[in-house]
């Protein structure tokens, strides 16, 4: 029964798969449950702060830009449907389509981070200025992150569709950044709610 | 494994470099000059931006600080090589074929490098933590010395704190929590019978934030004010404000080695389910597996909530930002509740392996498969559920609602149901059983034993009248220390002893691991025990000084202390000498059915020359013609003899 042979074998015995998951999508969809978590403790902590506290939201003289926000909000819901189109089209094997979708969706991403960004100078508060400036920049921001690293996920996969990568039936270089930058979506669609809706 | 990807274009094994493109190959060479790299970029960022807003002054020591503990470990990171894989697949250009050259080590100069052989990163794991074992407990001798007699002798208050804070940090996050990571590590893959885990480039990249997370939190003595001195637990606002720079240290320390759980958390999932060996159903798997299993989704679902806690203090500390300050509407008691909703599971990370431990060394050593299988899988699993119920019981004085103190007791006492699952079923796995005491069985009934006190501690300490009287004292240091020493080290010293034939390929000294055993088990009980009584009598945790009433009990801890110190050093002495000259150990010395045994020690390269084939329980001790795997050539004949159970 023991096995005492050295390893003569340059290649490694192929793994027994021993579930139906895919190793890459099921550790993104645990990568991503981590990363709800994360966002869970800063909703909490605007949770603490807001109910706990008693902060007014927002505190007085200060206001939401709650129409730009909007538009921001539709930019990047669109961008998932664009990302969606990418992956559709690379699956029935039309690189234009995949080229075409992934550039567009890095672009709508990067207009709503620069937007986000123009509209954190034009706010006339700081995350100093009180706690709720506190939790709108620290729960924006943490969104903000999310969407650059996103975007860097997003564009290995644009440039790797330029040179030549992903086939119909290989492409999982393009589905899991597409997981991913679904995930960051719909998360930014809870921070609008509760900050600036609610 | 990594499939055979096929939108990945492979290049040729790259040609070894010369000359002063050494300095370009990743490496100990590139090293330096990234770090040093990132450190300007991170620096110039910063600068950049605060003169573009007007802000003033422009360096502002604490802001470089802060960026630098994120920009430096990034530089060291991408210097020795951890993204360079990554980096030429999203540059599309042809990745290096998964040639296999960054598996096994072949001399000692292998461990440090960055290695994708999970049986390397293991042993990388292990040392690793046995290194920052041994430093937080030179701190710990420190700390005792100090508190020999009452009065203040060697060190002043300030350092005082810096000293206990950095050992229990040192000792929980680089310790207990990545040595149990190591042990998976090594042993996992080999008892799913599969080749490597799932993503070996992110285990190796999680191994190599560990050393970063660990020389933050030593390097913070360096620091100007001096080391972080608010505890482990870093309760706001005191971390938040009146701490030198020192405090970020630990807010930064905390997040790498958090990262680095996370990852390995997720690898561990990801193997578990998708590369158990055909037959390794997931009542099949052993305990070892099941414990890694719970344990990692506590990880991948508590450990944000720290990274949250660490980083909301880091800002009011360093951006001056208002999450705990109560004037500008900040909640203060929020931090607590956010820092133990992870820090109360994180017990149980810091627990649940040890059990899968001590599972596997019980059954084996006493000849008996274990009492309860099921029950022992399930109990871990109502942990899991409970763990995330309990937090509030270490905030009974803390001033929250007081309705919540009541709802929290009894989900306190209640999580000690499953714990006591386990101790009996300990139990009645040894009782009859034909017992052999060696090294880890010794460890791991010292860890029963031990164990049983602290839990019955906790539970003291979950009743709210008796913890509002001891909170804060040296009882609650009694209880951590039996769970944590007693419970956690005894199984990590247990499994050291059990995997170290298998991981080195050389026995070690039986009669010197007998010795430490013993030393370590007198000198703990003389150590802690009386900590019980101290508490009681009101002596408070945390303080450099007491009353002289206290004097005589906390002379004869600190010597007991020192001899319980001393123990390491038989320890040390026994894993360097066996290592290196101990006698070649047989590829399954404790004549176990687990299928990391049934292969050679060291195992082969790549585990298995072929995935075996799992046809029955793991435990089955004593139970004629019972087979857990059989290999290849056996195959189709076992199939048709033995009975799937
Ligand atoms: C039967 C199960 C347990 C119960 C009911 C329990 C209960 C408690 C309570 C009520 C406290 C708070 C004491 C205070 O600060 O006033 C406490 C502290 C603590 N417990 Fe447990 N415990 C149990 C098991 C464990 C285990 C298994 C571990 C770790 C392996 C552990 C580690 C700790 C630590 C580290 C602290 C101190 C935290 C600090 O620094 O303030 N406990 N426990
Ligand atoms: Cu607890």
């Amino acid at each position: 029964m023991t096995v005492q042979a050295e390893a003569h074998a340059a290649h490694p015995p192929e793994a027994h798969q021993s579930s139906r998951v895919d190793a890459r999508t099921l550790g993104m969809f645990l990568f991503i449950a981590s990363e709800v978590m994360l966002f869970g403790s800063f909703f909490t902590a605007y949770f603490f702060v807001r109910v706990s506290a008693h902060t007014h939201w927002p505190t007085a003289g200060h206001e939401l830009p709650v129409f730009v926000a909007g538009i921001n909000t539709i930019i990047l819901v669109s961008s998932s449907f664009t990302m969606h189109w990418a992956l559709q089209a690379i699956k029935r094997g039309n690189r234009a389509g995949l080229q075409a979708g992934l550039t567009l969706t890095f672009l709508l991403g990067l207009t709503f981070l620069l937007t986000q960004i123009r509209e954190y100078s034009r706010l006339g508060f700081a995350p100093y200025t009180d706690a709720f400036g506190t939790i709108f920049y620290c729960l924006t921001g943490l969104h903000g992150a999310h969407v650059f690293v996103g975007l860097t996920l997003l564009l290995a996969a644009t440039i790797r569709s330029y040179r030549g990568h992903y086939t119909a039936d290989a492409h999982w270089g393009v589905e899991i950044p597409g997981i991913y930058w679904h995930f960051v979506d719909v998360m930014w669609i809870v921070v609008y709610t509760t900050v600036y809706i609610l | 494994m990594t499939a055979v990807t096929h939108d990945e274009v492979h290049a040729g094994p790259a040609p070894p470099p010369t000359g002063w493109r050494r300095l370009l190959a990743p490496g100990w060479l590139r090293v330096p000059w990234m770090t040093a790299l990132f450190f300007g970029i991170g620096a110039g960022i910063t600068v950049l931006v605060r003169w573009l807003e007007g802000w003033d002054p422009i360096w502002k020591g604490s802001v470089i600080t802060t960026v630098e503990l994120t920009a430096v470990p990034f530089g060291f990171l991408a210097g020795i090589g951890g993204f360079d894989y990554w980096m030429r697949y999203a540059a599309g250009s042809p990745t290096r074929p998964e040639d296999h050259s960054g598996h096994g080590a072949r001399s000692w100069r292998d461990y440090f490098r960055i290695n994708t052989d999970h049986k390397v990163i293991g042993i990388q794991y292990l040392v690793t933590t046995i290194f920052f074992f041994v430093a937080a407990g030179l701190l710990a001798m420190l700390m005792r010395a100090e508190l020999a007699r009452p009065g203040m002798q060697f060190v002043d208050n300030q350092t005082f704190n810096g000293l206990f804070s950095v050992h229990a940090a040192l000792m929980i996050f680089l310790f207990v929590i990545p040595a149990f990571a190591g042990i998976g590590n090594y042993v996992i893959p080999l008892m799913i019978g599969a080749p490597d885990m799932a993503f070996p480039r992110l285990n190796a990249l999680s191994f190599w934030l560990l050393p970063i997370a660990g020389f933050m939190m030593l390097g913070s003595f360096l620091a100007p004010g001096g080391a972080f001195a608010s505890g482990w637990t870093g309760y706001a606002p005191l971390a938040s404000t009146h701490q030198p720079i020192g405090s970020v240290f630990f807010n930064m320390g905390v997040q790498w080695a958090g990262a680095s759980s996370i990852m390995t958390a997720l690898n561990f999932l990801v193997t578990i389910i998708t590369m158990r060996a055909p037959g390794m159903s997931f009542w099949r798997m052993p305990l070892l597996v099941w414990a890694n299993f719970t344990t990692s989704l506590l990880v991948v679902i508590a450990t944000p909530f720290i990274a949250g806690s660490q980083f909301f203090v880091m800002f009011d500390h360093v951006m001056h930002t208002h999450f705990f300050d109560y004037q500008a509407g900040g909640y203060p008691l929020g931090y607590q509740h956010i820092f133990w909703f992870y820090s109360h599971p994180a017990v149980y990370i810091m627990m649940l392996p040890g059990f899968g431990i001590a599972s596997e060394v019980i059954s084996v050593m006493s000849r008996k498969p274990i009492f309860g299988y099921r029950l022992m899988a399930l109990s871990l699993l109502a942990i899991l559920v409970l763990g995330f119920s309990v937090w509030a019981h270490h905030m009974f004085v803390a001033g929250m609602a007081p309705w919540l103190r009541v709802p929290m007791m009894v989900t306190s006492m209640v999580i000690a149901v499953p714990t006591g699952i386990k101790v009996f079923s300990w139990l009645a796995t040894l009782w009859d059983g034909r017992i052999h005491f060696d090294t880890p069985m010794l460890f791991a009934l010292g860890f029963v034993s031990m164990f049983v006190i602290g839990g019955l501690s906790g539970i003291y300490l979950a009743a709210v009248p008796i913890d509002i009287h001891t909170s804060d004292t040296y009882f609650v240091v009694a209880h951590i220390h039996y769970v944590l020493f007693g419970g956690s080290l005894f199984t990590i010293f247990a499994g050291i002893y059990f995997w170290f034939p298998k991981m080195t390929g050389r026995m070690y000294d039986e009669r010197l691991g007998k010795l430490h055993f013993w030393l370590t088990f007198i000198g703990f009980n003389l150590t802690f025990f009386p900590m019980h009584w101290l508490g009681i009598q009101g002596m408070p945790r945390r303080v450099a000084d007491y009353v002289p009433r206290f004097a005589d009990l906390n002379m004869f801890i600190s010597l007991a202390s020192f001899g319980l110190g001393a123990s390491t050093l038989v320890f040390v002495y026994n894993m360097v000498k066996s290592w290196r000259f101990g006698p070649a150990a047989a590829a399954n010395p404790w004549r176990s059915l687990t299928l990391e045994w049934q292969v050679s020690s060291p195992p082969p390269i790549f585990n298995f020359d072929e995935i075996p084939q799992v046809v029955g329980n793991p435990y089955e001790y004593g139970v004629p013609d019972a087979r857990h795997a059989v290999f290849n050539g056996d195959r189709q004949v076992e199939l048709e003899e033995v009975p799937t159970r």
